[in-house]
Formats: structure tokens, C-alpha cells, sequence
């Protein structure tokens, strides 16, 4: 049996491209006049009606003192609390008998970014940073050292509300 | 009557207590613990830190715990609101001049300041206004830094020793809030034993320059062992942090070291964590040492055994495990055999005011054990014996120069069961990683014929197994049907079997303080051979 192609019959006005076009062009310059939300990332970071949350937990940045040293006393507070386990950290004593970290590492691929490190700092030296743009050409350029952590500048997170500490 | 018992009920828990018991002592029986730092018990109590004040009923004051004897029908509050109040007052007062220091401090995470502070101590402070005390940190010996910011004079290390160590050089001076532990002029804190102050110490203010800094308290894995230092026989934790020992602490014993131990021994840890251990089993194959596995090596030192001519000689360490010494000894076990271990001397050092507590002269802990499982100690005669020897086998002996020198180019066998592998003996037939004392269970014999158990405290470098495994499978023989100790327990019940003196004894007996055993052989001469 010979295939059969059915011909349908519809009025013009339901087939006719020039009005579907019409429509869609009307849809594209009514645009035109409307106010713009498309950001132009990445020379764009953020605009007045968005802008990454002071609360956003990125990757970390070490505060340093008024010499340029890590507030860091290597209580050894953060390894114990990080879930991760990713900090590694080892105790020295500088020429004034001070505590310091000799080794201070933070694997960024490990770290699930919970915060808990700066919370527990009694220094307030650990921060989870607001950042987010962290690509590499290597893998092992991901475990951040002393001297990475310390050098970094971008915002460091406020955990909480300063408002609303409680969150309540 | 000495032994007249009262009954005295303690936070509502009814004890007997001799007579002339203190009140802290019989809430130790109660199960109820009664905050304090000034006392201590193998100190004299002075009564100072005022922690200890427990309400007393009849009694028109709170009563110091530490220096109040009990008497019948008393019934004492350790927790009742008069008491916690005054305890928080005293707490209030030491934190004044305390210094935020938990972070930087190595006594953070086993401090009592922060313990009790953190259990019934106020949440802030009333003093913030006023600034606090400040004095630099001050050197008080070898080992030991004096952090006089954190001490709240309890003044424990200046009895332990004036009382305890009979050498008075610290003192509490000033007085008042300017008071601060001092040291004589011109002196120094470096008894044998003094490292106990830092022990001794309720806060972080007596620090060991050792161990600064080297790990946090939580980080820290305690094991029950024995000091390995000389035949006192002194009872340790282990405090290993990731398979490191970091450090030796006395765990108390009243029948050894009481809670003492001396500076030797504390410092005896670091051949623990040597990094160039061995690790496979070793055997010469075509003049040259290959790795091999344990069931070839097994059988290869049965082989040897079996095949050796002439005398033997047995070198083995006075550190080794009584169970290896035992078992090894017994893979030997024919006439004409010489064994011996090293026994390293040094001048005694007493505790002047603990009975029988010393330093021996003699460096090994278990001389004792060894001289039980017949082996001597003339170390010289055994190394000249070697030299004819048709099979030698060293158990981990600790060898000088002149030892190497001696043992190379042997003219019989050589079998090392060793820690480590000298260039020299790399002419031995077979060489048999085993385990240092941290890394197996087992027993040493103290000078007073004390056995005692020390606990595996960190994991065995590869392939290296206990002594008396590997002495254990060898007399076991090949086969799936061979009956050879499985558990350092096992080996250690088996062991009754081979020398008398150890019959009937087993791991569960023993317990963590030890069970004495008559010793046979005396001291210096060679004990009979294995029985």
C-alpha cells in the first residue's frame, strides 16, 4: 500500500510567516526600551541590584598585622575544627618566642567552605573570602600556602549579619 | 586502731575511709572529684590554692578537702551552692592576672585552670579595666621555661623539690599579687628528676623546652607503656601524635615511680621515630641482600637453624620485649649456646624522697626479663664467642664500633633481627625487620621482679613484626596446622610453659600495674639457660 501524505488545508492567516515575524520583532524592540539586566562579566563584576552577599564563603585569605605578619599563633584550632580536614599546619616559635605557623596549608579542592575555621579563630586571622574566580593551570597551585593566604586582598566574609547577629 | 574505718557521706554517696584520711582522698573513693591545685598526692599538702573548700555540715566555715580529716558520720557537699560559690570566687581571683594565653599556651587542652574554669567559673571577667600583671618568661634550666604571666602559685613544683627531689632551689618571692616562683641565685633547675615540675603544673607556666610547641593536648594519642630507660621500670604514657611519639609522660604507679619519672627517661623517645627503620624481610641471594617475604624468610630461618654447626651465640637488647627474648632464646636451644645482651651503665640518680624510686645504673629495662629466659650479660666474652660461632643471630642489639668491627666478616652465619641494618652486617644470611617496644605489646621484668605490659603506642614501620612472632612461627614450623602464638597475649601464657618463673601468668593478671615474680638469677650474674 502506497504511503498517503495528508494535505492539510488552513486559512492564510494561521500559515502566513509574516505575521509569527512581525510578533517576534515587536517582542525584540519592545526590549530596546526596557531597562537592561544582562551584566557584563567578567569586565562587569557586580551592578547596584546585584552584588555577591557579604556572607558568601569563597576561598581563604590569612589578615596580616600592622608588620605585614600573619596574625596567625598556630593554635591549631581550625585543623581541629575543619570537617575537611583539609589545613595542615605546623607549630615554630619565631627569634621574639613567639608562636607561629612554620607551615600553614589549606587545600581548597578538600575545604567544603563551611566557615567553621574563622569562626573558631581566636586571632580572627583565618577568613573564608568573598571570591569566587580561583582557576589555575595546575592542580597542586589549589593548596594554599602561608604566604598565598597572606598576600590575598579581596574581601574576607562576615559569616553573619552585622545587623541581625543572632540571625533572628 | 590504724586501720579504724569511718563512714563519711560524700555528695550523698556513703564511703569507709580509715582513719586520718583527708577528705579529697575519700571523695577519690566516692567517685567525686573536688577541684583543686595546691594539692597533690605525692606532695605535702599546704593548703593554699583554696579550691578545695567543700562544705562541711556542723561545720561553721567551708573546710579545705586536701588538709581535713574525716570523721564518723560526716557528710560533706562537694557540689552544693555554698561550695561553688566559693570555689567561682577563687576561680575569679586566679584569672585576674591570667592571661589570655590558651591559644599560644602548650598546657591548653589538659590545663585545670581551664577545665574548672570552663566548668564552673564565670563566663567574663569584672576586671577588664585594669591591666594585667606582666613578666618576661625566665629560664629555668636544660629543659624547663618558667611562664610567670600563667602561674597562679600553687606552689606544687616548689615542694616537689624541696620535699620530694630534696634540692630546695625554687622559693615563692615578693608577695602578695607580685608574688612569682623565683630560683636561687646562681642555680639552676637541673636535678635528674626535675623535669616532673612541668608535669607537675596545673597551668602552662613550667613548659619543657622539648616538647614546646610540638603538638596540642587534643591532637595527642596516650598509650600505657614502660619507661624504656633502665631497669626501674618507671610506668609511662606513650603520647604519640600521628604515629610520632612526641613525648613520655609518668603515668602513676605507687608500687614504681609513684607520679615521677626522671629526666633520662623522658628523653629517651627519639630512637623511637627513626625514619631509615627496616621494612622487608632481607635475604642474601647471589651476594646481594633481596627483599623477600615473610613465609620465605620463615622457612629460610628454619633452614638455618636446622643446618647450623658448632656453637651459637645469641646477641640480643635489653629493650627487647620479655615474650621476644623468651622465644628467640628458645629457637636456640641447645648446649652450647651464648647469650647475652648489652648492658649499657651510668650513674645512679635517686629521688631522694620516694623509697626505691632511681635512676639506675643499669640502662636497660629489662636486664630481668632477660637474665629469666637465660641470657647473660657479659656482652665482651658473647662478641669473642661470635667469632668461632658457627651461627650468630642478633636480636636488635644497640652495637658500638667495636661491635661492628667484630661482628663483620664472620666466619659462621649471621641472622640480624634488627630495627635497624649496619653496612656492616650486610654480609648476613637474613635480616628480619621486628618492632621497637612502641610498636608491639608486651612485658618487661623491673629490677624488683615486677612483670609489667607496655602497649602498642604506634603502628609498625611495613613489613616488621614482633620478635616473637617471628621466633613464634619458626618453632611453630611450616603449615596451615601450626600452632604459633597469634596475640602478644598468647605469646606471653605460652611463655609459662618455657620458664618457670613466668608460669601461670597472663596479660589479663597483670593488668596495667604489674604482678611481682621471684626473681632467680641475681644481678650481673648469668642466669641458668632456658628452661
Amino acid at each position: 500500500m502506497a504511503i498517503g501524505v495528508k494535505v492539510m488545508k488552513r486559512p492564510e492567516r494561521e500559515v502566513s510567516y509574516v505575521r509569527a515575524t512581525l510578533k517576534g520583532m515587536a517582542l525584540t524592540f519592545k526590549h530596546m526600551f526596557q531597562p537592561r539586566v544582562t551584566m557584563q562579566y567578567p569586565e562587569q563584576k557586580s551592578t547596584d541590584e546585584w552584588r555577591i552577599s557579604p556572607r558568601w564563603r569563597g576561598t581563604h585569605r590569612m589578615l596580616t598585622d600592622e608588620q605585614g605578619r600573619s596574625k596567625c599563633v598556630a593554635c591549631g584550632l581550625c585543623p581541629q575544627v575543619c570537617p575537611a580536614n583539609c589545613i595542615k599546619l605546623v607549630p615554630g616559635e619565631d627569634e621574639e618566642g613567639n608562636r607561629y605557623p612554620l607551615i600553614y596549608e589549606i587545600d581548597e579542592f578538600r575545604c567544603v567552605f563551611c566557615g567553621y575555621c574563622q569562626e573558631v579563630c581566636p586571632e580572627e586571622a583565618i577568613h573564608v573570602g568573598v571570591h569566587y574566580e580561583n582557576a589555575e593551570y595546575t592542580r597542586g597551585r589549589f593548596v594554599y600556602d602561608l604566604e598565598r593566604l597572606s598576600s590575598q586582598t579581596h574581601a574576607v566574609s562576615t559569616l553573619w549579619d552585622p545587623a541581625d547577629p543572632k540571625g533572628e | 586502731m590504724a586501720d579504724e574505718l569511718l563512714t563519711v557521706t560524700i555528695d550523698g554517696i556513703a564511703v569507709q575511709v580509715p582513719k586520718g584520711t583527708t577528705i579529697i582522698e575519700a571523695a577519690k573513693q566516692a567517685g567525686v572529684l573536688v577541684p583543686h591545685y595546691c594539692y597533690h598526692p605525692s606532695l605535702p599538702s599546704p593548703a593554699l590554692c583554696r579550691m578545695c573548700l567543700v562544705e562541711v555540715e556542723k561545720s561553721a566555715k567551708l573546710q579545705p578537702a586536701c588538709v581535713t580529716a574525716v570523721s564518723e558520720g560526716q557528710v560533706v557537699h562537694v557540689s552544693s551552692e555554698k561550695a561553688k560559690e566559693a570555689r567561682k570566687g577563687v576561680l575569679e581571683f586566679l584569672l585576674i592576672n591570667h592571661p589570655l594565653d590558651c591559644p599560644i599556651c602548650d598546657q591548653s587542652g589538659e590545663c585545670e585552670l581551664q577545665d574548672y574554669t570552663f566548668q564552673e567559673g564565670r563566663a567574663s571577667t569584672r576586671y577588664s579595666e585594669y591591666a594585667k600583671r606582666y613578666n618576661p618568661v625566665e629560664d629555668f634550666g636544660p629543659d624547663i621555661i618558667y611562664v610567670p604571666n600563667r602561674c597562679i602559685l600553687c606552689t606544687r613544683c616548689v615542694r616537689f623539690m624541696e620535699d620530694v627531689a630534696e634540692t630546695p632551689v625554687l622559693n615563692v618571692s615578693e608577695r602578695g599579687d607580685r608574688a612569682y616562683i623565683g630560683i636561687a641565685p646562681e642555680q639552676e633547675l637541673d636535678h635528674a628528676w626535675s623535669g616532673n615540675v612541668v608535669d607537675l603544673c596545673p597551668v602552662g607556666s613550667l613548659l619543657s623546652k622539648d616538647f614546646l610547641h610540638k603538638a596540642r593536648a587534643w591532637d595527642l594519642d596516650k598509650t600505657a607503656s614502660i619507661c624504656p630507660g633502665c631497669t626501674q621500670g618507671c610506668n609511662i604514657n606513650i603520647d604519640t601524635r600521628d604515629d610520632v611519639v612526641v613525648r613520655f609522660r609518668p603515668r602513676p604507679n605507687l608500687d614504681v615511680n609513684r607520679h615521677f619519672m626522671c629526666d633520662y627517661g623522658r628523653m629517651g623517645y627519639r630512637w623511637l621515630n627513626r625514619g631509615d627503620r627496616l621494612e622487608a624481610p632481607l635475604m642474601l641471594d647471589g651476594g646481594r641482600l633481596v627483599a623477600t617475604d615473610w613465609d620465605t624468610a620463615l622457612d629460610r630461618f628454619g633452614a638455618l637453624l636446622d643446618d647450623a654447626a658448632g656453637p651459637a651465640v645469641l646477641l640480643a637488647s635489653g629493650r627487647t620485649a620479655t615474650e621476644s627474648l623468651g622465644f628467640v632464646r628458645r629457637l636456640l636451644d641447645r648446649p652450647d649456646v651464648t647469650a647475652a645482651i648489652k648492658v649499657p651503665l651510668g650513674d645512679e640518680a635517686p629521688l631522694a624522697g620516694i623509697p626505691n624510686l632511681a635512676l639506675r645504673r643499669e640502662r636497660v629495662p629489662n636486664l630481668h626479663g632477660a637474665q629469666l629466659a637465660g641470657y647473660g650479660t657479659d656482652w665482651a666474652a658473647a662478641v669473642r664467642a661470635a667469632s668461632t660461632a658457627g651461627l650468630v643471630v642478633l636480636l636488635d642489639p644497640e652495637l658500638d664500633r667495636d661491635d661492628l668491627a667484630a661482628l663483620s666478616g664472620l666466619p659462621g652465619r649471621l641472622v640480624v633481627m634488627g630495627t635497624l641494618l649496619a653496612d656492616e652486617l650486610r654480609g648476613a644470611e637474613l635480616v628480619l625487620p621486628v618492632t621497637t617496644m612502641a610498636e608491639e605489646n608486651g612485658t618487661y621484668v623491673n629490677r624488683d621482679g615486677r612483670v609489667q605490659r607496655f602497649l602498642q603506642a604506634k603502628a609498625p614501620p611495613g613489613m616488621a613484626r614482633p620478635a616473637w612472632w617471628i621466633a613464634g612461627e619458626v618453632l611453630a614450623g611450616p603449615g596451615p596446622d601450626a600452632d604459633a602464638p597469634a596475640t602478644a597475649a598468647d605469646a606471653f601464657a605460652r611463655l609459662g610453659a618455657m620458664y618457670a618463673a613466668f608460669a601461670g601468668l597472663t596479660y589479663a593478671e597483670l593488668g596495667l600495674t604489674g604482678r611481682m615474680i621471684p626473681l632467680m638469677g641475681t644481678s650481673g650474674a648469668a642466669a641458668g639457660a632456658a628452661r
